[in-house]
């Protein structure tokens, strides 16, 4: 019997833009993207009795963005039981590639956004970023936790301290 | 897209440095041609949020995205020039762009004799020579990535 190796599955991702930025979000992650006037109030809107907490993607990224664009979309994220929405300037489309497509962050960026991003995709005439939506997702796990009561567990989106020295980086 | 130096030292018995000699906000500087591969016109830097000092873009070239050093910034500078140029430098990380003055670069040969230390702290520098009054900082490219 001959065993036939298969390709690596393609990985479907949503392209969406952020203020005038391109980010990528994992189709396995994503519950749904809805208007605003379908989420009603884009703060943690509830759909099907699960609330989806409200996340300032801009804010974490410190991207600047206008929000409350009729293109604006709230996407619904949810990955290990946690729940979570961002407001994003528009969407783009859905793309199918396969894993070697997703180009690695170039090792020179080597401060915390280094766990922001799971790598780059080509797209159009620029890069879409791809968020890892654990980290988008991690206040939302610290906020579940803080709010068990039990205390004591560190938050999980401290940023490392870098040390910079003239021009020199990393 | 470059110019020759003029203070080429031919049939030099001592290994001669070669250099590409540009500048930044009108700052000459050097680095050595075997650290460069490549100068271009500077395209459009596409943004990347994130907290590395001095790197918070990159630039597509084709199918290869570059990391942008921007060493402008780092030496408080603004690049000059409606056409500025992207210098790719070979960065043990892997290739790095530069946004540098318009300003087309010169090919410069330097005399051994000539390299000395390079006693600025605005830069990390492999050494420096003298141009008339002009102090040249050879911008160690490896240490661009470094660690304290």
């Amino acid at each position: 019997m001959t065993r036939i190796s298969s390709p690596a599955a393609p990985s479907r991702f949503l392209i969406v833009l952020l203020g005038a930025r391109y980010l990528a979000l994992d189709a396995e992650s994503i519950q749904g993207v809805l208007t605003l006037e379908e989420v009603g109030s884009p703060d943690d809107p509830t759909i099907h009795g699960l609330v989806y907490r409200a996340i300032n993607l801009a804010d974490r990224l410190r991207i600047l963005d206008n929000q409350g664009s009729a293109h604006s979309r709230i996407v619904l994220l949810s990955e290990r039981g946690v729940q979570g929405s961002i407001r994003v300037t528009t969407v783009q489309g859905w793309l199918e590639l396969h894993p070697s497509q997703v180009l690695p962050l170039s090792p020179q960026f080597c401060g915390p956004e280094r766990r922001w991003y799971r790598g780059m995709i080509l797209f159009e005439k620029s890069i879409a970023l791809v968020l890892n939506t654990s980290w988008v997702l991690d206040e939302q796990v610290a906020s579940v936790e803080d709010s068990g009561g039990q205390g004591g567990i560190p938050r999980l989106v401290a940023a490392p301290k870098m040390s910079v020295k003239n021009s020199q980086v990393c | 897209m470059l110019r020759t130096g003029q203070n080429h030292h031919r049939g030099t018995a001592r290994q001669s440095y070669q250099l590409l000699v540009f500048f930044v906000g009108g700052r000459r500087l050097a680095v050595k041609a075997v650290d460069v591969s490549g100068i271009s016109q500077w395209a459009e830097p596409i943004p990347v949020a994130g907290r590395t000092p001095f790197i918070t873009s990159v630039v597509r070239q084709g199918q290869t995205v570059l990391p942008v050093f921007d060493l402008a910034a780092s030496l408080r500078l603004t690049v000059q020039g409606s056409s500025p140029l992207c210098l790719r430098v070979k960065h043990s990380l892997g290739e790095m762009a530069m946004c540098i003055d318009e300003e087309i670069p010169v090919l410069h040969t330097l005399d051994p004799a000539m390299l000395q230390t390079y006693h600025g702290k605005d830069l990390p520098a492999d050494g420096s020579y003298t141009n008339g009054l002009d102090e040249i900082p050879i911008l160690s490219v490896s240490q661009l990535g470094s660690t304290e």
